[in-house]
């Protein structure tokens, strides 16, 4: 009675297809022309070999933006994950089912924001003479404070706004996460007069530990997206203290020498560095 | 312990202020003439003025932006839920020994770093002598779009009870016809969200269009960020009203996105 179905094939072979094409052409073409000297300028330009990887472990503005963007990647999925945490068991804790629906909503605002329109809102905020943010700050003092323009500090400013992003929207998740726990332990718990801080830091959160492994392991992947708002909020400075990987290699590719073989070579190693990176705790998490 | 509700509690309102009191104060300062933007403290009463608007809308690059985020995040959706919303389907009923693997290259399309995918495409598109049209972004961002949508359309479709597709096909219905007149329309709530969620990524998405643009496709997160780096006389009101209006699309999808996550969780505790 079963006939050899097609939907399958028809299915997936086309969409495969166009997927295979558009990931390994550029991909392929990424490391085929790190291994020349092409520029902007001229079209062509001649095999080099490994000249430009080479360069770049000798590059120390490379050095930095490897620097930058772990600081940034330890900096954003740490931030992130205890904002989202501390915020979602609140809102399990003390916020009715209705709270909980508004909450939620205003919550997802900021991580559906373009992140140029993010990175705007709060450049403006953190304006060091019209900010609202930094108003409290030169109303007392009577100094302007600008924290996008001190090395300092333009970093943490910048993550500041990712964390806003993602913490908010992975607290309603965090949030999501807890009510599909079984009640039953946490009224154990409270039977046995445990307090509402250890009924979570060892009945709830370790019951969780699974789902929020996999909310790290996204927003590591979402971390590498931090571009936009580094480019509207700093363009990498002051100086190059929030030059990230994908910063640098976009300056030198296409503002400043149009050095494409050499971008290349940097989005080659972020390339590979990333997805071995990413596989190997994939297959880890993955059961 | 009412201290800790009263503390827990004054934590979420603020909280809940700061996720939304930001863009509200752009939106403000969006309807404020430049002189009651630049002062010393921060004016709550004011007198509006729609001038930002009526400026930013009149604006050619502005509108030419409009249109080449339209069609580029529309076409690169509409050939995304075309094509991924069967191969989702097929993923979720069909499984093979293929199938895992599939779906991880799928979600491994989105550890590319950006920058390592536009470099190429941008010399690519130089090369072909498609740089700077539509054409190459609506291709670039169906990597996007269609990832995206197989990504979330497998677990729609996987919710989707087995019984009813089986009466159907013992109705007579061919496989073809259990997708789109079964499958479909009963996942189509999860089915929506995950389009809606595409069409954001694309809408908001900087990077690539950054790099594969110049002037004539230009997207219009490109033209905001580049009326926020005018130098002096910043035009303080234009820039807020532009953001506004970038941000406007999305946040008309708010309804449906929350309605995504919802589903997805409310299932799962079943």
């Amino acid at each position: 009675m079963k006939t050899r179905n097609s939907l399958p094939a028809v299915f997936l072979a086309p969409p495969l297809a166009i997927l295979a094409v558009l990931a390994f052409v550029p991909t392929a073409y990424a490391i085929y022309i790190s291994f020349r000297n092409r520029e902007l300028s001229r079209p062509d330009g001649s095999f080099v070999g490994l000249q430009n990887y080479l360069d770049l472990f000798s590059d120390r503005r490379f050095l930095n933006a490897v620097g930058v963007s772990l600081t940034w990647e330890v900096v954003t999925v740490t931030l992130t994950l205890v904002v989202a945490i501390g915020l979602g068991i609140l809102l399990f804790e003390f916020a009715s089912s209705r709270m909980r629906a508004v909450m939620t909503l205003l919550f997802l605002v900021p991580v559906i924001l373009p992140r140029v329109s993010a990175a705007f809102v709060w450049k403006f905020a953190f304006h060091p003479l019209y900010g609202i943010v930094t108003y409290p700050y030169k109303a007392i003092t009577g100094q302007p404070l600008d924290l996008l323009s001190s090395p300092a500090t333009a970093l943490m400013t910048v993550a500041l706004v990712d964390v806003w992003q993602w913490g908010l929207f992975f607290a309603v998740i965090v949030l999501k996460l807890l009510e599909t726990l079984p009640p039953q332990p946490f009224e154990a718990a409270r039977l046995d007069h445990a307090r509402s801080f250890e009924i979570y830091a060892y009945i709830a959160i370790p019951m969780l530990k699974a789902p929020l492994i996999s909310l790290a392991f996204i927003k590591m992947i979402e971390s590498l997206r931090a571009f936009d708002l580094i480019y509207v909020m700093t363009r990498g400075g002051p100086g190059i203290a929030t030059e990230t990987l994908d910063m640098y290699a976009f300056s030198q590719g296409f503002i400043e020498s149009g050095r494409i073989s050499y971008a290349s070579s940097m989005a080659v190693l972020m390339m590979v560095a990333t997805t071995v990176i990413f596989t190997v705790i994939w297959k880890r998490v993955k059961p | 312990m009412t201290i800790s509700r009263f503390l827990g509690k004054a934590v979420l309102y603020l909280a809940a202020f700061s996720a939304v009191f930001p863009m509200v104060w752009t939106a403000i300062n969006a309807f404020k003439n430049r002189v009651d933007i630049v002062t010393p403290t921060p004016l709550f009463i004011f007198t509006p003025t729609l001038d930002n608007f009526a400026y930013v809308l009149g604006r050619e690059s502005v509108a030419a932006g409009l249109v080449n985020s339209l069609l580029s995040a529309g076409g690169s959706v509409l050939i995304g839920a075309l094509l991924g919303l069967p191969a989702a389907y097929a993923i979720a009923r069909y499984p093979n020994r293929w199938s895992a693997d599939i779906q991880f290259f799928v979600l491994s399309l989105r550890f590319l770093p950006p920058v390592a995918v536009a470099i190429p495409l941008m010399v690519i598109w130089l090369d072909l002598g498609f740089y700077d049209t539509r054409l190459s972004l609506i291709v670039t961002y169906t990597l996007l779009t269609l990832a995206t949508v197989i990504w979330l359309g497998v677990p729609a479709f996987a919710r989707v009870p087995k019984e009813v597709e089986e009466a159907a096909r013992v109705d007579g219905y061919g496989p073809y016809a259990v997708f789109l007149l079964i499958a479909l329309p009963i996942a189509s709530r999860s089915l929506i969200g995950a389009v809606a969620f595409a069409f954001v990524l694309v809408w908001n998405e900087f990077l690539i269009a950054l790099m594969l643009t110049t002037s004539d496709a230009k997207t219009l997160p490109i033209v905001a960020s580049e009326l926020t780096q005018l130098g002096r006389d910043v035009p303080w009101g234009i820039l807020n009203a532009s953001v506004v209006l970038l941000s406007i699309p999305p946040l008309l999808l708010i309804g449906i996105l929350s309605g995504l996550l919802n589903n997805a969780f409310r299932r799962k505790s079943n």
